[in-house]
């Protein structure tokens, strides 16, 4: 403002006249001088239609001997007005480029990301039983391309060794049988043809006890692996109940147990034949092999259901354990412990729910079937 | 009887050959593959016991080969795969029987008997013992033409015992004969004794005291 105000004085002592542009400039002839002031004053615009504030200097000058009074006024603008642009501006600038950011930063990421998600879903099926390796994708990030190998190599390697695990079980099962056959074989010809004693006897008679004992864990594993493998694709409908009289009968004539069996109604399902035979053999066996001295089992089949009650005295230890294989209750070792596996492997290939409860002083068994309504 | 054993473990085709010679039955062996087929092929077996996994090749091939050349022999299969596929496919082939190792010599012989039965007396499906008259058919046994009555248990004992004269069987030969797989779930074999108790007082009342005690706690059925 001072300087448009000398700009001013220089243009009147160059005889110029005095000269007004209002509002922003007005130069008036006056009588006397007085002090020079400096305020804010309100002039309304037409333009605008409003009042706007102005910044005014009023200055006097004695100029060629004639007294000037010189208005210099400058337009204020109001700092609400500038703030409010800025904040504004601000808020518009940050949000452009923040909407930028997230559009090539999501897009970025995606693309370098895809890799790993592909190959973590990959992970996820990958499944240790099947004979297909993971397929991942590559990328051309080293950290993931590192990641991709050490995860080939992993998966691999526990394949092999599943493989290897499968066919060591296969293989030692396999390859007993011909040294336990010949074992049997040797007894029984040694018991016919010399002069035994009877101590010698009993040994000989023991042994083939212990033979029969190898043979049947080693069927019970080799089934244990063929559940696992899935080897029994066979299904048929399978009429439960004509199974269940069957190895009813075959036990009454193995044990002097009582075993009731109560048939409302037949019970289909679909399944393997032969594992519905061991289904329905290692429930009852086991129940008859526990239920004490007073050797009463149960037996309810209905519709989806079959319940197989015997009689017992304590609660079991540990019912949770009571499906793992070789969990023996009793010390005893009538049982290998591989019975109520079996029988968990086969409701699981089936998805059959089987529950244990101890309830009124007997063990009970429930096998929920999917009921096969035809 | 004449016999093949096709059989590559020595030792368990030892045994065979000297169980089944006690009944004044030949036996003959083959270790490998090409050694049995090269007997089957020229010689004539009542029944051939034939090992499925032979060193040099699969006894399912000879199988073939019999079948195929209409031999007579029964073929009883011993196996150490006890898969339900491979004894399937061998009775599809037409083996008369199939037995998993390690299997019980008394049961071998057995089955070896009803094989001959089934194949060569073609329809006359009896076994004579002395007095005993036994009609595999209609699952009944004669003493002196009357007929005894027999649960089916004591049917199969006697069946068993007859098959297997004049030699020891023990309480786990026979459980194992009667009730095959569940025979393990009970630890010890006495109800094999009521079964046996129940069937000699059946025969004593006919006077046939065969069935004799050996070593205090196994049978021997034996004439004499």
């Amino acid at each position: 403002m001072f300087s448009t105000k000398a700009r001013i004085e220089n243009t009147l002592k160059r005889n110029a006249q005095p000269f007004s542009l209002s509002p922003v400039i007005e130069v008036v002839e006056i009588q006397g001088l007085k002090e020079e002031f400096l305020k804010d004053t309100l002039i309304y615009d037409p333009s605008q239609k409003e009042d706007e504030v102005f910044r005014e200097l009023s200055t006097f000058e004695k100029i060629n001997n004639k007294y000037y009074r010189i208005t210099v006024r400058n337009l204020v603008v109001e700092s609400k007005d500038i703030l409010i642009a800025i904040v504004v501006s601000y808020f518009v600038i940050i949000l452009i480029a923040f909407v930028f950011l997230y559009y090539f930063n999501s897009k970025g990421n995606r693309k370098l990301w895809s890799p790993f998600f592909k190959n973590l879903e990959a992970m996820k099926g990958f499944s240790i039983k099947s004979n297909t390796p993971i397929v991942l994708m590559d990328s051309n990030i080293l950290e993931f391309q590192e990641l991709n190998n050490e995860i080939l190599i992993l998966t691999k390697k526990v394949s092999s060794d599943y493989q290897n695990l499968k066919q060591f079980t296969e293989d030692l099962s396999h390859e007993m049988q011909t040294p336990l056959a010949i074992m049997q074989a040797k007894i029984e010809n040694i018991i016919n043809e010399k002069k035994l004693s009877e101590a010698q006897y009993l040994q000989f008679s023991s042994l083939q006890k212990d033979i029969l004992r190898l043979k049947q864990l080693n069927k019970r594993l080799t089934l244990l692996t063929k559940i696992e493998n899935n080897q029994f694709a066979n299904i048929n409908k399978i009429d439960l109940t004509k199974i269940i009289r069957k190895t009813v009968d075959n036990f009454k004539e193995l044990f002097s147990a009582e075993i009731h069996f109560s048939e409302t109604e037949k019970v289909f399902v679909l399944m393997d034949p032969y594992l519905a035979e061991v289904l329905c053999t290692n429930l009852i066996s086991n129940a008859v092999k526990h239920s004490g001295t007073s050797k009463s089992v149960s037996i309810t089949c209905s519709n989806d259901c079959l319940i197989i009650k015997n009689s017992g005295t304590i609660a079991i230890d540990k019912p949770e354990n009571l499906f793992h294989r070789f969990y023996r209750e009793s010390k005893s070792n009538h049982s290998m412990g591989l019975g109520l596996a079996i029988v968990k492997k086969i409701c699981e290939l089936y998805q059959f729910n089987i529950t244990y409860k101890f309830q009124k002083n007997s063990h009970m068994f429930t096998v929920l079937f999917k009921s096969a309504k035809v | 009887m004449k016999f093949l054993i096709a059989e590559d473990e020595l030792d368990l085709q030892q045994s065979i050959v000297t169980y089944l010679e006690r009944d004044a039955n030949v036996c003959e062996v083959a270790s490998n593959y090409d050694e049995a087929l090269q007997k089957v092929e020229l010689y004539d077996y009542d029944v051939i016991i034939l090992d499925i996994n032979l060193v040099t090749g699969s006894g399912l091939d000879i199988l073939r080969v019999i079948k195929k050349s209409k031999l007579r022999a029964g073929v009883i299969i011993i196996s150490a795969n006890n898969s339900l596929d491979n004894k399937l496919e061998g009775l599809d082939l037409g083996a008369d029987d199939y037995l998993t190792k390690p299997f019980h010599l008394a049961e071998l012989n057995s089955r070896i008997k009803a094989v001959l039965r089934r194949g060569k007396y073609g329809g006359d499906e009896t076994i004579e013992f002395n007095e005993i008259k036994i009609d595999t058919k209609s699952r009944t046994a004669f003493i002196t033409n009357i007929a005894i009555n027999l649960t089916r248990k004591e049917y199969d004992l006697l069946l068993f015992f007859i098959t297997n004269q004049d030699r020891v069987l023990s309480k786990e030969i026979i459980a194992e004969h009667l009730w095959g797989d569940d025979s393990d779930l009970v630890d010890n074999f006495d109800f094999i004794y009521v079964h046996i108790n129940n069937l000699r007082k059946k025969m004593t009342k006919e006077s046939a005291k065969y069935i004799k005690t050996a070593y205090g706690s196994g049978y021997k059925f034996q004439n004499h």
